[in-house]
């Protein structure tokens, strides 16, 4: 984090290439996300209610319990770290205060709601499956764009 | 410090609860809380057909988490160096414990496999210590948060 104590990271030849890179990586991770998840998890209501719970006409099995736990653990480390690292970049980038606080607060929100209403779905009841898609693509939208964003004044602004 | 890097802050102890709290669920799937199912799990069950767990097996289970452990005390622990405790010597006995007591939960399936089969509980308890301190840690950075 020690790009948050620097006075002007476009003239710091070594932490405006390293935020770039980070910035990209997480962007590429974010569309693989997606990527992964629609063949393998689904990422519409159907294709997650489907393997969750399986279908017994299509001779689908539903997920189990333990890999399902496995899944959120892994979904909820990926996520947190995600989401600390790039809401720190974007609030050092981003000179805006009230404007910064309000994306970060979108983004965290609905992927913390995400994580939520995904265990509420398999554990309580299917209905949470739409909040749960709708919030999974907000979380990816919103942070594709704080990324984006502190890319572009990364290398657009006039001083950060 | 900036409001934005507050809030990020809260939110990750949001997130850490969260990951507290399917820690706890999958232990309890795949493994329980009891002494005995603790040895089942590594050392085999023939009535529950459990094949015991060799030496590469629980490596294979604990690799990600050597990792995954290490990054999360040291960020989770870091954002105590902007809290009161900082001047405290309790930061570095909580450092010691958190570092100590993860250690113990990552290595102690091996010397469970070896025959020592006291360490199951030693399983259980550096477990539950692991989480009462991330817990602890989370209400100091907490407070920390909302009040200074």
């Amino acid at each position: 984090m020690r790009f948050t104590l620097i006075k002007d990271l476009k003239q710091d030849n070594a932490m405006k290439p390293i935020l770039s890179g980070l910035l990209l990586f997480i962007i590429i991770y974010i569309i693989s996300d997606v990527m992964v998840k629609q063949s393998s998890f689904g990422i519409f209501a159907h294709e997650v209610q489907l393997t969750l719970f399986g279908n017994a006409d299509e001779f689908l099995e539903p997920i189990s319990k333990s890999s399902f736990l496995e899944f959120i653990h892994m979904e909820i480390f990926f996520l947190m770290m995600i989401l600390l690292t790039l809401s720190a970049v974007f609030a050092r980038l981003s000179n805006k205060q009230p404007y910064s606080i309000l994306i970060i607060n979108i983004a965290m929100i609905s992927a913390l709601t995400s994580l939520i209403t995904l265990g509420l779905t398999y554990f309580v009841n299917d209905s949470f499956i739409n909040i749960y898609v709708g919030s999974f693509f907000t979380w990816h939208i919103v942070t594709s764009y704080m990324a984006l964003y502190s890319l572009w004044k990364l290398h657009y602004a006039k001083s950060v | 410090m900036q409001k934005a890097y507050k809030y990020s802050i809260l939110y990750f102890l949001a997130f850490s609860l969260l990951l507290l709290v399917s820690a706890v669920l999958l232990f309890e799937e795949k493994i329980g809380f009891s002494y005995e199912s603790v040895l089942a799990y590594y050392m085999g069950d023939e009535e529950r057909f459990v094949t015991p767990k060799s030496g590469t097996g629980v490596l294979k289970i604990i690799l990600p988490h050597i990792f995954a452990f290490g990054l999360f005390l040291m960020v989770i622990l870091h954002f105590l160096i902007f809290t009161k405790v900082n001047k405290s010597k309790k930061i570095q006995l909580i450092i010691y414990l958190s570092f100590g007591t993860a250690f113990f939960e990552l290595f102690t399936p091996f010397l469970i496999i070896n025959g020592f089969e006291f360490f199951a509980y030693m399983k259980i308890v550096s477990f539950f210590s692991l989480f009462f301190l991330v817990i602890y840690v989370s209400w100091l950075l907490f407070q920390s948060v909302m009040y200074e």
